[in-house]
């Protein structure tokens, strides 16, 4: 299978790769921002501006996801956070590509903004602590942390 | 060795920067800080401001006795693999260091566990490091249940 890693590149990509162990024998590549740190990803990568809370931006992503997923195909689509995952999940979507979101470890008691979002759009929704399950609703599911 | 770590958010963390730097004039130990967009260069202790590799990050909170680190999952989840007591200082909305207070959420959680303290007011940060002497082990258990279950989800 293979399987598209989308995270923005700080704490939820710090997440990612304690989870990656669980795609070992998995064709994956990572669609991450541009930083000092990504730039030395171990892993097939591809790498985006940082979107932050540029809506223009966002445009400019899902255009460079279009093009990503059309070149590689994957067949699930995974992320950790943060909007990264909004053009990426709303595409894999439209174009019916499986899609799993997790909600970050450190989202005890209050959704992300994120979170919020794809909570309507990914297939399968997971969080990091029960306490969550009541914060977001019926479709959340919690099947341990990162930790 | 104390090591401060502030992570990559795109916000300074003067407070932290500006007070450990005064601490460590006081201290008889080397302290090494990561200041990321911290507009304020410490003067008494070694600085950088982003790593390239993850790796030499995980090999500095090896060298350290304690971390003092701003309160995002990343850098709380690499400590805490790592086992090292630490003392967190969540980055606060009012001083222009988060969008939001978010870093509160998890900080609240993990004061309960052995080795981890939390420090809103750096004004206290000197006395908690004193407080925290050279054998607090952290006591945390590791599961990582989420690993496996993925591992049977995608895998499927």
């Amino acid at each position: 299978m293979k399987i598209a890693l989308v995270c923005s590149h700080g704490g939820h990509l710090t997440e990612m790769l304690r989870l990656i162990e669980a795609f070992e024998g998995q064709d994956v590549f990572f669609v991450t921002y541009i930083s000092p740190r990504t730039e030395h990803l171990s892993y097939r990568n591809y790498l985006i501006k940082n979107i932050g809370t540029n809506p223009f931006r966002m445009m400019v992503c899902l255009f460079k996801t279009i093009s990503i997923f059309g070149n590689e195909k994957p067949d699930c689509v995974l992320s950790t956070g943060s909007e990264i995952a909004i053009p990426a999940m709303l595409l894999a979507k439209v174009i019916g590509i499986r899609t799993i979101f997790i909600e970050s470890w450190c989202r005890i008691s209050t959704k992300s903004f994120t979170g919020r979002i794809l909570y309507y759009i990914a297939d399968e929704f997971l969080v990091q602590w029960p306490q969550m399950l009541k914060v977001y609703g019926k479709k959340a599911r919690f099947e341990g942390a990162v930790i | 060795m104390i090591f401060v770590t502030v992570g990559m958010h795109y916000q300074g963390f003067e407070r932290l920067i500006k007070m450990m730097d005064e601490i460590a004039l006081e201290l008889d130990e080397k302290v090494v800080m990561q200041i990321g967009h911290t507009k304020y260069e410490p003067i008494n202790a070694d600085w950088f401001r982003f790593i390239k590799k993850d790796e030499v990050i995980k090999d500095l909170i090896n060298k350290s006795r304690l971390i003092i680190a701003h309160g995002g999952a990343g850098t709380i989840l690499t400590i805490l693999l790592e086992r090292k007591p630490m003392i967190i200082v969540p980055r606060l909305k009012k001083f222009e260091e988060h969008f939001d207070d978010q870093q509160i959420e998890l900080a609240e959680v993990l004061v309960n566990f052995n080795g981890v303290s939390v420090i809103y007011d750096v004004d206290y940060l000197k006395e908690e490091i004193t407080r925290l002497g050279k054998n607090t082990n952290i006591h945390f258990e590791i599961r990582a249940d989420l690993i496996h279950y993925l591992r049977r989800t995608v895998g499927e």
